[in-house]
């Protein structure tokens, strides 16, 4: 039993729709992130570093 | 304040949310909401679905975030989780929802995925008793939860936790002989309440439609309704109906009763009803085949003829 045609089209055209969809939350943020100026990345790394070198420097 | 809520979703997340389904559904049993459907075969199907995948699919998921995923993705644990709790609560969300509804809406609409979501379709009744009543197949590959786990993975368990503590309250409540959503009807004042809520989450009222035995009526739509959490997906592709009313019967309408291991374990064990879905020679959907059945200018006739063609 095959899938219907009609049926096949439509879930083709609501993937490309859902991959646009699951796009969305990470293209608004990162558009946030712009109009911010907001680096949230790069605190979290420099927090990494920072706690690497706290570490390092106890006996 | 914050550590109290959080501490709600961790105990949810847990042993939490079984104590509440099985409390809710203690209470539908009581005031007979089950009606006279609930026998021996669908008792035993119910609690082993209820059961055995908490014992067997949970250990399996896992390995796969603490083995699988530290050897498929190195060094990647914990790498996204700079992103600020709400962008990640809005990522989570529509990545794992939305992956449930594709999962959800093939099996409706692929012929050969069809049985292996069956056993969710075949109860006669509503409620907690159901609500986890899956096809062992189907839960193993529920595809959303290894993305939401690879997720975590990559850093955003913080608020996976919520988003699937809310997810689970609402799909629960979605799938309740509770019509906790009535009241947003009927009430003038909350009716606005209701147009965004019944658009933007599963209610009774909708998800209910989807488990109806039959289209003929209107209000039921066992071919849409496809939303878990989020009833939007319905809406933006169109595979949504909304009737703010409550199907008349619910299941299969050529539900022959098949023995609770073969609704559980298909295609691993089959069914011996003859003609069944889930026997060895049966068709793979019930309903294409009568559809067929009957001629072109009878296709109007063929609802009003449903009930007739249940085989229970």
């Amino acid at each position: 039993m095959n899938i219907e045609p009609a049926i096949a089209n439509r879930i083709v055209k609501n993937v490309l729709v859902s991959l646009l969809i699951y796009a969305l939350p990470i293209v608004l943020m990162f558009l946030s992130f712009y109009l911010s100026g907001e680096r949230p990345w790069k605190k979290n790394s420099n927090s990494a570093v920072n706690s690497q070198n706290e570490k390092t420097i106890q006996p | 304040m914050i550590k109290f809520i959080e501490a709600i979703f961790q105990n949810l997340s847990t042993w939490g949310l079984p104590v509440l389904v099985l409390i809710v559904g203690v209470i539908e049993f009581a005031l007979g909401l089950y009606k006279k459907h609930w026998n021996r075969n669908e008792i035993i199907l119910d609690i082993v679905c209820y059961t055995v995948p908490k014992i067997v699919v949970r250990p399996f998921v896992a390995y796969f975030g603490l083995k699988f995923l530290p050897y498929a993705l190195p060094g990647l644990r914990e790498a996204f989780s700079w992103i600020p709790f709400w962008w990640g609560f809005l990522i989570i969300a529509v990545f794992d929802d939305l992956t449930q509804y594709w999962y959800h809406r093939l099996h409706h609409e692929i012929p050969f995925l069809w049985r292996f979501h069956r056993t969710h379709h075949s109860a006669p009744y509503m409620g907690m008793a159901m609500a986890s009543r899956q096809n062992v197949i189907y839960t193993i590959f529920f595809s959303q939860t290894y993305l939401t786990t690879t997720l975590v993975y990559l850093g955003l368990g913080y608020p996976a936790l919520f988003v699937k503590g809310i997810k689970s309250l609402i799909t629960t409540a979605a799938h309740s002989s509770i019509p906790w959503d009535k009241p947003f009807y009927k009430i003038k004042w909350l009716n606005p309440i209701a147009w965004v809520l019944e658009r933007l989450i599963s209610t009774p009222a909708t998800h209910h439609a989807h488990h109806a035995a039959s289209n003929d009526d209107g209000i039921g739509h066992y071919k849409g309704n496809f939303g878990n959490m989020f009833f939007v997906w319905d809406i933006i592709f169109g595979t949504g109906i909304i009737t703010r009313k409550y199907p008349a019967a619910y299941g299969l309408k050529y539900y022959q009763g098949e023995e609770w291991y073969a609704q559980f374990l298909w295609p691993i064990l089959k069914s011996k009803k003859e003609g069944s879905e889930l026997s060895a020679n049966g068709p793979m959907v019930s309903d294409e085949v009568i559809l067929k059945e009957l001629p072109k200018e009878d296709s109007d006739l063929k609802e009003s003829t449903a009930p007739s063609l249940n085989l229970t």
